[in-house]
């Protein structure tokens, strides 16, 4: 007996995104029955955004409390850009999306599009970010009406939502777009490159905004503001200071702007929904070429790692080699440290260092690079690559089963993880110790510079395994790479902050030492570090290990997305 | 193996999660060389009681032996007799059939030469030599299921665990994985699996235990279990499922 529906079925309640707001809500709420622990992380979360939004809320208003309306402009398209720029690329670089409502839980609604993306848009703006973000926003507001009365408000209110609702759209679009981009196996090198280029755009804007800050020319700074302003990026924000400034009709051609951009990047958006939800680019065609009659354990092997030994920990450096490459969420994690490896040693010492722009001599370095601003650039690089693997156990999820069934002993799992990590990680680092003192025109440091970034990044794979071992969450199983589940934002930033910390009070020895020395005296730092890296390591695994063996089911059960 | 210890022996598991208490309590002895099957409707524990039984889950009390080796005080050495499919775990699925044998392998510290033999073996007899270097991601179902098996075969374990190993397999694999389970049995191995499909576990199994709301309710050989009744008639009895009376869903006929 077959169930038909027929078209004369009373009409089908219209959905609405106020259904997916609730939905969100309901799923937040349930989350957190019974979990005082992701009650108190999201408490934290909270108070941490209210806490940055506040002092955007400063940075906006200051203008119009302290009656300079000429910094109002700067702030409102330098601030405003910044803000719809952290937007696009930190959810790629750092963060991930809370996927809460993931799209590929609709796909079997009948839905159309405009109202699943309406709906998942509405639920995306329910988020402490947002809310950060609106607090920080409102002080647009505060500034305009001070200096331009009600109409300028007003015109501040509209821009600034319109300004948000472009953030949190762009945001969405972009992680989308890339997601696509990232598990389709034809793209996902490019999508690679893109991405880096995108991040690298960090350097040269951080770059122009130093120099330009130093020459404090006003004219120049201020023609920059009105160009931004005329962007999608400034658009929204700066709107209400054309009113302000007399050119009233500014601000409607700019709030149109905004109205466009936001269509354009939902338009984008509902186009790579449609592919994460029917997952249509998630495999493409396999490469089912056969294996050449090697035999099974040949072909495991990686070349790289072709000469270990074919034993447990041989499998072990395999099997992660071929992840760290074949895992889209692993690869979005290494081009992350690829890009920031680059870009923030850069930043510090040429940003820090200063570059100025002056008509005869161009783009020039100025003052003394420090040996210690090497250094501790070094560390912080060291740092941030360590720390993707205070997370390892949950790339796995419940596949780690299947070393717990064997009974691998921790000690050997964890010098195997942190073997197949540094054999991506390492040479990237070399090529970093290396570029960064040629750069600046101090080849000596090289010594120092490597030595004190193998060391940062030795002790932080030792302080990552405990976290790792202790301190594992479980990523959602969606085929979003930067999805993550509610909550988990939150005790990631928490856990990463906390390795970070902990791993940059053990490296700093190999700072202090470096201040210390000077001349030849500084390549005695690369022994140094990379004896003192590569100990940290090895006790780190020692003493990490012995925990591992004693919680392997308990780090199985918090790595297993709950169904 | 010693015919002395049970192949797989329980005593008093038990599992609470948050307020729900998921097994109350579990005793099973599962006789060296038996065909063994756990029925259980759905959320009855089976899953529970089976991770505990291999180490995968701690139980809040009670014991586990895996042919004499006691599962939670010895893991190495009762985990090394221990062949196990966990149901709806990924495997390392982005590996190729052949590299993921490899891997469970070498894992278990076996000669290279070995795992490549048997491992062509395997593949070949499961039919997924064929698959060449397609990931496991990509595979079917039952092709998920059948490399789950070749890899807690691949290294001659005494006991095999096995968690719903005919969910969502088609009729063609079912038949390939019943007779390979049948051969190892026949070779003097032990297979414990969950299920809940009365019909296969009527032909293949020696003994059964019927678990609901995380109690054994029924146990022994089959015969005994089942009388002269159908195994589905003694299921339903157990458990206590309802039956339809007509009046409800009317909507549904038209």
């Amino acid at each position: 007996m077959a169930v038909a529906v027929t078209p004369d079925h009373p009409a089908a309640r219209s959905v609405s995104a106020q259904h997916f707001v609730r939905l969100k809500l309901r799923v937040l709420g349930n989350g957190f029955r019974g979990q005082a622990r992701r009650i108190v992380l999201f408490v934290f979360g909270l108070l941490a955004g209210l806490w940055a939004g506040a002092g955007g809320f400063l940075l906006f208003a200051a203008p119009g409390m302290l009656d300079e309306p000429r910094y109002a402009m700067m702030a409102a398209a330098f601030g405003g850009g910044l803000l719809v720029f952290g937007w696009l690329v930190l959810p790629l670089v750092f963060f991930g999306v809370d996927e809460t409502l993931d799209p590929a839980r609709f796909a079997l609604l009948p839905l159309s599009r405009r109202t699943l993306v309406t709906g998942l848009f509405a639920a995306a703006l329910i988020s402490v970010p947002a809310l950060a973000a609106l607090l920080a926003v409102s002080g647009l507001v505060l500034s305009a009406a001070a200096l331009g009365g009600p109409v300028a408000a007003l015109v501040a209110l509209v821009g600034a939502a319109g300004g948000l609702l472009l953030c949190v759209a762009a945001s969405r679009a972009v992680t989308s777009a890339f997601a696509t981009m990232l598990r389709s196996r034809r793209v996902r090198d490019l999508a690679a490159v893109l991405l880096a280029v995108v991040a690298a755009l960090f350097g040269p804007l951080q770059l122009a905004a130093t120099a330009a800050l130093r020459e404090t020319d006003w004219d120049r700074l201020t023609g920059a503001a009105t160009v931004v302003g005329w962007t999608p990026f400034g658009a929204p924000w700066t709107a209400a200071f054309d009113v302000v400034d007399g050119r009233a009709w500014a601000a409607p051609v700019k709030l149109l702007i905004t109205a466009a951009s936001v269509g354009l990047v939902l338009w984008w958006w509902s186009r790579s929904l449609e592919s994460a939800m029917v997952g249509a680019a998630s495999s493409g065609p396999a490469k089912a070429r056969r294996g050449a009659p090697t035999g099974a354990v040949a072909e495991f092997f990686p070349r790289v790692v072709g000469r270990l030994r074919r034993d447990r920990f041989g499998a072990l450096v395999a099997r992660e080699c071929r992840y760290w490459w074949r895992d889209a969420r692993r690869r979005a994690n290494l081009i992350s440290i690829a890009v920031v490896g680059v870009f923030v040693p850069v930043m510090v010492n040429l940003g820090g260092g200063g570059f100025r722009m002056s008509s005869e001599e161009g783009f020039a370095a100025t003052g003394d690079p420090s040996p210690i601003l090497v250094g501790v650039s070094m560390l912080f690089v060291g740092v941030l690559a360590s720390v993707t693997t205070a997370n390892q156990f949950g790339f796995d999820g419940s596949a780690y089963a299947a070393n717990v069934v064997a009974g691998v002993p921790g000690r050997l799992e964890l010098r195997a993880r942190m073997t197949a990590f540094s054999l991506y990680v390492v040479p990237l680092l070399a090529v970093v110790s290396v570029l960064i003192p040629v750069v600046l025109g101090e080849p000596g440091w090289i010594g120092m510079a490597g030595g004190t970034l193998l060391a940062a990044y030795g002790c932080g794979l030792a302080v990552n395994s405990f976290i790792s071992v202790l301190a594992s969450y479980s990523l959602p199983e969606t085929s979003n790479p930067f999805a993550m589940n509610t909550g988990a934002g939150v005790a990631r930033s928490l856990l990463v902050l906390l390795s970070m910390v902990v791993t940059a009070v053990a490296a700093l020895p190999m700072v202090v030492a470096a201040a210390f020395l000077d001349g030849g005296w500084l390549w005695l730092v690369l022994p140094v570090g990379v004896a003192y890296g590569l100990g940290a390591a090895l006790l780190g695994a020692y003493l990490a290990g012995d925990v591992l063996d004693r919680r392997q089911p308990e780090l199985l059960a918090t790595v297993t997305p709950r169904r | 193996m010693t015919g002395e210890h049970p192949a797989l022996a329980l005593r008093g598991l038990a599992k609470r999660f948050d307020s729900k208490v998921a097994v109350a309590g579990v005793d099973l002895d599962v006789p060296a060389g038996s065909f063994y099957g756990l029925l259980g409707p759905n959320g009855a524990g089976k899953t529970t009681t089976l991770s505990m039984a291999v180490g995968l889950l701690r139980p809040d009390h009670g014991r586990a032996w895996v042919l004499g080796q006691d599962v939670w005080a010895d893991p190495v050495r009762a985990k090394a007799l221990l062949g196990v499919m966990p149901d709806g775990v990924r495997l390392f699925d982005r590996l190729s059939g052949a590299e993921l044998l490899a891997y469970h392998g070498l894992l278990r510290g076996m000669d290279p030469a070995v795992v490549d033999q048997r491992a062509a073996e395997l593949l070949d007899v499961l039919a997924l030599t064929d698959a060449g270097r397609t990931l496991v991601v990509d595979y079917s179902a039952g092709m998920k299921k059948k490399i789950g098996l070749a890899c807690a075969l691949l290294h001659g374990p005494g006991l095999l665990v096995l968690d719903e190993p005919f969910e969502a397999v088609d009729p063609v694999s079912a038949a390939l994985i019943r007779d390979i389970l049948q051969r190892y049995v026949t070779g003097g191995g032990t297979v414990v699996f969950s299920s809940h499909v009365m019909e296969v576990v009527e032909r293949l199994c020696s003994h059964v235990a019927i678990l609901a709301d995380g109690v054994i309710k029924r146990v022994g050989a089959l015969d005994e279990v089942r009388g002269d009744r159908s195994l589905e008639e003694v299921f339903v009895a157990v458990v206590g499922g309802r039956t339809a009376t007509g009046e409800e869903l009317a909507w549904l006929s038209r």
